[in-house]
């Protein structure tokens, strides 16, 4: 199985939904919008559930939601991420690896992501994210040297200002949409407030 | 300040960080002006100290408290609970209802979910009123795909509280959960009580939508019942579709949901039919 490249938005936006709610699990869909073969170039992410993961029919919809608009934008779903309530257990739940399956089906690279709580301190040196691949079936943790964040250090950056600056608020989940449709869980605001934080970096984040 | 703290306590607001800005302030600055009131004040920050790992500010509120009120269960509470944040297991005194909920959260927090459910259970045994205790149970039933117990839990929590669409939807979605068909009907209903007890509950309005829609797909079912699943999951999808076109005027930022809704819509009459 090849690389995985996991862009500026989507890694920001895993953290801060994860800063959000930080006393429950919360989970989430990665995306990209990169053509098929290769490496996996995870370009964005949307952020799922903070209650009740295991329950159908809210997971259902928002697949089916996501899966809709990701045709109407060229873009498919690649992934999934999840972080634990119990921030010292980062090892994937039944859930994690069902929804996960699932994706496996409609793309054979599909990669399974989960945040690290326990590596999520200020002044963190490496990605706190563990990832797993399919093999056989099962799914296996992932060769750290084949996972890639381009500018790590200014991503990093990126994620804790806006966690200072309370722009995790922002942030709209899909079971936050369903308490209020009227906000917006393609996130277009939140993108647009990394891609202006991110711009004076490099262009290609 | 003092008013801030106060309405933030009557609503059991949970907004630490806040609390701890306006509390500290008001501790150091103003306690000479405050009366009886520092004592519930002390608390108050306490609790919302340890939330945001001011462990100092903690252990301060802490020891005023202890040289006011020495024996006191409430402070001795409050210590358990800074202790619990220090990552140690306290000793339990005897065990009123409240000390025993504190002994659950911890085993929750520490990952250690069986333990948690037996004790909830024996818990429930003796306050079997304990609403917050159920709805407790329910989510770690929940937590460990154990949906029969968690439906259980639920199903008593509608019972005393009947006119609450919270926990019909989450029957309902636990019940879609177990799937089958007979399960899905279930489902459907309970999702459709969650409705008329408030008919703004989207969750409830899709679930109905989902649980319908799987009835009329699924090849078990007579022509009449998949007539009947079908007619119930048209007039959802009119529902859905009023309120995100309801949700999507003057407003460009979520015209990407309503699109999406109304494809995914249209997609699955298609499968339908």
């Amino acid at each position: 199985m090849g690389e995985v490249e996991l862009s500026c938005r989507a890694y920001v936006k895993m953290y801060l939904h994860a800063c959000l709610f930080p006393r429950v699990s919360i989970n989430g869909l990665l995306l990209s919008s990169s053509p098929a073969g290769g490496a996996v170039y995870v370009t964005d992410c949307v952020p799922l559930l903070h209650s009740h993961l295991s329950l159908a029919p809210v997971t259902q919809l928002a697949l089916t939601q996501v899966d809709v608009w990701c045709s109407q934008t060229q873009q498919r779903i690649v992934g999934y991420y999840q972080a634990n309530a119990c921030a010292s257990d980062s090892s994937p739940t039944p859930c994690a690896t069902r929804i996960a399956d699932k994706i496996a089906e409609q793309f054979e690279n599909a990669v399974l992501l989960m945040l690290d709580g326990s590596k999520m301190s200020p002044d963190y040196r490496v990605p706190p994210i563990v990832m797993y691949e399919r093999k056989d079936s099962r799914w296996i943790l992932k060769d750290k040297h084949t996972i890639m964040l381009r500018q790590w250090e200014e991503t990093r950056d990126i994620a804790g200002q806006m966690l200072e600056s309370g722009d995790h608020a922002l942030l709209v989940d899909f079971d936050s949409h369903l308490d209020d449709i009227t906000r917006d869980w393609t996130n277009q605001k939140l993108n647009a407030k990394i891609a202006e934080l991110a711009s004076p970096a490099n262009g290609s984040i | 300040m003092r008013d801030k703290l106060r309405k933030w306590r009557e609503d059991n607001s949970r907004n630490s960080e806040q609390i701890v800005d306006v509390g500290e302030e008001l501790i150091n600055e103003h306690s000479s002006k405050l009366g009886d009131d520092i004592w519930i004040i002390y608390e108050q920050v306490m609790i919302a100290a340890l939330d945001c790992s001011r462990d100092d500010l903690a252990h301060t509120c802490l020891q005023e408290l202890r040289r006011q009120f020495p024996d006191s269960h409430r402070v001795k509470r409050l210590t358990g609970m800074r202790l619990e944040a220090l990552e140690r297991k306290t000793q339990q005194p005897k065990n009123p209802p409240a000390a025993r909920k504190r002994k659950i959260s911890i085993l929750k927090a520490l990952g250690k979910s069986a333990e948690a459910i037996r004790e909830l259970n024996e818990y429930l045994e003796q306050f079997v009123g304990d609403q917050e205790a159920w709805h407790e149970l329910s989510e770690l039933y929940i937590n460990e795909h154990d949906y029969g117990k968690a439906a259980f839990c639920l199903e008593e929590l509608m019972m005393t509280n009947p006119h609450n669409h919270l926990y019909c939807e989450q029957y309902a979605e636990v019940k879609y959960t177990q799937g089958g068909l007979e399960n899905l009907e279930l489902s459907r209903k309970y999702f459709a009580q969650a409705l008329r007890l408030n008919n703004r509950n989207m969750r409830a309005l899709f679930g109905f939508y989902m649980s319908a829609s799987h009835i009329a797909a699924s090849p078990k079912v007579s022509a009449k019942v998949k007539k009947d699943n079908m007619k119930y999951a048209a007039w959802a999808a009119t529902q859905i579709n009023k309120a995100y076109r309801l949700a999507g005027r003057g407003t460009k930022e979520n015209k990407c949901s309503v699109k999406a809704v109304e494809e995914m819509l249209e997609s699955m009459q298609i499968t339908m039919s």
